[in-house]
C-alpha cells in the first residue's frame, strides 16, 4: 500500500528529478518571479559566466521593492537617489537582455510580486514556484508550493538549470477551527499562531493550514495568512486548492483556458492532503477566542491581543526570552504594564504583500468612511490593478476624504527600500509582516495590524480596539 | 569557475580575528554592479581596513605594504568570513586576487561562497596557522604553495602540512565546476522530466 500523502509531499514528490548523496533533492521549478532588489548580481554573474537563462518563459521579472509610490510618470529616470534608480533599471536591462517578460513601473499589470502572480492566474495549484524574497510563502495560499531562495547565487542556479537542490523539509499541519468573530481577520490568525510557537516554532518545516477557519476563508485572507510563514521560522506555507481557489483563479489572464482549464483542474483536484495523511507536527488553534492583535515589540511573535497590555519582562521565567523582551520594549519606548490601545501613533501605513490586496482596502476603507485622520496615513495598493479596482468602487474617494495619501503600488513603507521611511523615533501602525528593529527605517518604532485595525489607528491616533468604534 | 589545482603566491598574514563579511564589503558596496571582466569588487574588499575616510590608503594596514602588493594566498584569524551571507563577500574576495584562505576556522555560508566562485579555503589547526602567520611577518613577501590534488599547504619554510576537503567540493574545483556546472550533468535527466511533464501537465505545455 502507498503512503497517503500530505498536500506538500505529493507536490514535491511530484518535482523529483534525482536525489544526490548529500541527501537533497533536484527539484524542478515550474514557474519562478525576479524582482530588482539584489537580483542583478544573479545576472551580472551570469553575464561573467556567459550563461543564458534556460527556460525563460517560466520566469517573470516584477518591478516592486524599490519603485516609487508616487510622481510616477516619468520614473524611473526621475528617481533621485542614483542607487534606487540604478537598482530599478538593471532589472528592465536584464529582463531584457536574458529574455524575460517584465512587469515594469509602467506596465498596466505592476504591482507587488506576491500580489501580482496569484491576480494574474501566473500561480496556480501544484506549481512548484521558486522565488528570491522571503515572503514567496504566500503562493502557496492556492496550494502552489513556494520555495524562497536567495537572490544571487541561487536565483542564477534557478535562472540557469530551471531546478534547484533541496532538502525535504519536515512537515507541520496548523489546524483552524472556528468562525472568527466581527474584526478578526486573516492577519489576527496568523499573529496570534506566531505569539504562539514564536519565530522559531516552524523552522525546518513545511506548513500546510487546514481546518474549517481556513475553508471558510477568501483566496485574499489565505494569503495572508500563507505569507508570514517565514515569521514562524517557516519558509513553506500551503493552503489545500478548493473550489473557493478554482473560482477565483477561472477566467484570469493567465489562468489556464478552454479544454486545457477542465484538465488543469481534474488534476488539482488530487492535490489536498489525504486523509490518512500523517504530519511530523499538529497543532490546533480556536479561531472564535481570537481578538484583533498589535505587536509591541521588535518580532512579529512579541503581538497580543489590542485588549491587553504591554507585557513586564519580570514575568517571564525563561531568562533568555526576558531580556529579549526587556531589550525590544527598551527599542520600542514602551513601559511594562500599560494598555495596548493607549498607545500614541504617528504614522499609518496600509499596504505590503501581507495586506494590500482588494479585499484589505475594502476593510480599511469601511472603518474610515465618513471618519478624519488624526495623524499621517497613506495606503499603497498592492498591484496597479487592486488600484484600479479600487478606485472602480470608489474607495480612493472615501480614503482621501479621510485625508489618506493615495499611492501607486510597491513594497513601499513596508522595508523602505524605495525611500518610504519613518523618521528615528517615529511610531507606526502597519499592516506589515515585520516590526524588526529599523525595518522602516533606523530607529522607526514599528505595530504590526490587520488593514482595520490600522485604519482605526488612523483616525483616533492611538492603537484602537477597531470593534470599539 | 576557474579551477583550482596548485597555486604558488605571495602569501598575507591577515591576523585578525572574527573578520566578518560586513568588513569584507560594507553594506554601502551591496548594490555595485559586477562587469564580467573588470574585477569591479576589487576595490571594495576589506575597504574601510584598506581606505580612510578620505579614500586614503592606510599605509600600516598589511595589504598595503607593498610585499603584499601581489598576495594571492590570505593566511586568516579564526572565523574570518562570519557575519552576513552576503556572496558579494567572496566576489570582492576573488576579484581583489586571492584563490586561497587558510584559517582555524571560517564562517560557514562564506566558506561554500568562496568554494563556489573558485576560491579554496583551507581549515588547519590554530597552532599551524599561528606559525604560519608568525612566518609570514617575519619574511613579508614570502609566497606559499598550495596543491590541491595532494591536498598540502607547504610554509615558508618549507614544511608541507595535510588539509581535509570534502571530496565533492574537491572534485568540483579541480574541475572548475560550479553549482550550475554540477547541476548540468544531469541535463539528460531534467530534459527527459521536462518531456514526461508536458505529456502530463498539457496546460503548462507552452511554457516548459
Amino acid at each position: 500500500m502507498t503512503m497517503p500523502l500530505s498536500l506538500f509531499e505529493r507536490i514535491w514528490a511530484r518535482h523529483v528529478i534525482v536525489p544526490n548523496p548529500q541527501g537533497e533533492e533536484l527539484l524542478y521549478v515550474d514557474k519562478n518571479l525576479v524582482h530588482e532588489g539584489g537580483t542583478f548580481l544573479a545576472f551580472d554573474q551570469m553575464r561573467t559566466e556567459g550563461r543564458t537563462v534556460r527556460k525563460p518563459k517560466q520566469a517573470l521579472a516584477v518591478t516592486d521593492h524599490y519603485l516609487p509610490s508616487t510622481n510616477r510618470a516619468t520614473a524611473p529616470a526621475s528617481i533621485a537617489n542614483p542607487e534606487i534608480r540604478r537598482v530599478v533599471e538593471a532589472l528592465d536591462i536584464n529582463a531584457r537582455e536574458f529574455g524575460i517578460e517584465h512587469y515594469g513601473v509602467h506596465h498596466a499589470r505592476q504591482g507587488i510580486i506576491h500580489v501580482i502572480g496569484p491576480e494574474l492566474g501566473w500561480t496556480q495549484p501544484g506549481l512548484l514556484i521558486a522565488c528570491c524574497d522571503s515572503h514567496t510563502a504566500t503562493h502557496g495560499a492556492l496550494g502552489a508550493l513556494p520555495v524562497p531562495i536567495g537572490q544571487s547565487n541561487q536565483l542564477r542556479h534557478v535562472l540557469a538549470t530551471q531546478t534547484l537542490w533541496q532538502k525535504k523539509p519536515k512537515t507541520m499541519r496548523i489546524t483552524i477551527d472556528g468562525v472568527l468573530g466581527k474584526h478578526v481577520s486573516a492577519k489576527d490568525v496568523i499573529l496570534a499562531m506566531i505569539a504562539r510557537i514564536g519565530i522559531g516554532g516552524g523552522v525546518g518545516h513545511a506548513i500546510e493550514y487546514a481546518g474549517s477557519t481556513i475553508r471558510a476563508m477568501s483566496i485574499e485572507g489565505r494569503m495572508t495568512i500563507c505569507n508570514m510563514s517565514i515569521e514562524a521560522g517557516a519558509r513553506i506555507g500551503m493552503i489545500a486548492p478548493d473550489d473557493t481557489t478554482f473560482n477565483y483563479l477561472h477566467g484570469r489572464p493567465l489562468s489556464p483556458g478552454g479544454g486545457d482549464w477542465d484538465n488543469a483542474l481534474a488534476y488539482w483536484r488530487t492535490l489536498p492532503s489525504h486523509p490518512d495523511a500523517r504530519f511530523d507536527r499538529e497543532l490546533s488553534i480556536n479561531a472564535s477566542e481570537l481578538a484583533p492583535m498589535v505587536s509591541w515589540g521588535t518580532s512579529p511573535e512579541d503581538s497580543s491581543p489590542i485588549t491587553s497590555h504591554v507585557p513586564d519582562p519580570a514575568s517571564i521565567a525563561d531568562s533568555e526570552k526576558r531580556s529579549r523582551v526587556k531589550r525590544a520594549l527598551d527599542y520600542m519606548q514602551l513601559t511594562p504594564g500599560t494598555l495596548l490601545d493607549s498607545i500614541a501613533i504617528d504614522r499609518v501605513f496600509i499596504g505590503s504583500c501581507t495586506n494590500a490586496r482588494i479585499e484589505d482596502l475594502r476593510t480599511a476603507a469601511t472603518v474610515v468612511k465618513g471618519r478624519k485622520v488624526v495623524i499621517p496615513a497613506m495606503v499603497v495598493p498592492g498591484s496597479s490593478q487592486v488600484k484600479r479596482d479600487a478606485e472602480a468602487e470608489g474607495l480612493d474617494k472615501i480614503f482621501l476624504a479621510a485625508g489618506f495619501e493615495w499611492r501607486d503600488a510597491s513594497c513601499s513603507m513596508c522595508g523602505g527600500s524605495n525611500g518610504d521611511s519613518l523618521a528615528p523615533g517615529q511610531r507606526s501602525a502597519s499592516t506589515t509582516n515585520r516590526n524588526f528593529e529599523g525595518r522602516q527605517g533606523p530607529g522607526a518604532l514599528t505595530h504590526i495590524m490587520s488593514p482595520a485595525m490600522a485604519a482605526a489607528a488612523a483616525v483616533t491616533g492611538h492603537l484602537t480596539d477597531v470593534r470599539s468604534l | 569557475m576557474q579551477p583550482f589545482t596548485t597555486l604558488t603566491a605571495v602569501a598575507a598574514p591577515l591576523d585578525i580575528a572574527k573578520l566578518d563579511t560586513g568588513m569584507i564589503v560594507p553594506g554601502r558596496f551591496q548594490r555595485l554592479p559586477r562587469r564580467p571582466g573588470h574585477n569591479d569588487y576589487a576595490h571594495v574588499f576589506l575597504h574601510d581596513l584598506r581606505f580612510d575616510e578620505q579614500e586614503q590608503p592606510r599605509a600600516q594596514f598589511v595589504l598595503n605594504q607593498s610585499a603584499y602588493q601581489n598576495a594571492g594566498i590570505l593566511v586568516t584569524g579564526p572565523d574570518f568570513g562570519c557575519g552576513s551571507s552576503r556572496e558579494s563577500a567572496a566576489y570582492a574576495t576573488l576579484d581583489f586576487g586571492v584563490r586561497a584562505l587558510i584559517g582555524a576556522s571560517f564562517g560557514d555560508v562564506y566558506r561554500g561562497n568562496c568554494m563556489q566562485n573558485g576560491v579554496l579555503t583551507i581549515v588547519l589547526p590554530p597552532d599551524i596557522v599561528n606559525s604560519l602567520m608568525r612566518q609570514l611577518q617575519s619574511q613579508p613577501g614570502t609566497t606559499m604553495t598550495v596543491d590541491l590534488p595532494q591536498q598540502t599547504v607547504t610554509a615558508p619554510d618549507g614544511t608541507q602540512h595535510n588539509f581535509d576537503i570534502d571530496a565533492t567540493r574537491k572534485e568540483r574545483l579541480l574541475k572548475g565546476l560550479d553549482d550550475v556546472g554540477v547541476t548540468l550533468q544531469y541535463l539528460p535527466q531534467i530534459e527527459a522530466f521536462e518531456a514526461r511533464y508536458r505529456t502530463d501537465m498539457p496546460w503548462l505545455k507552452h511554457l516548459i
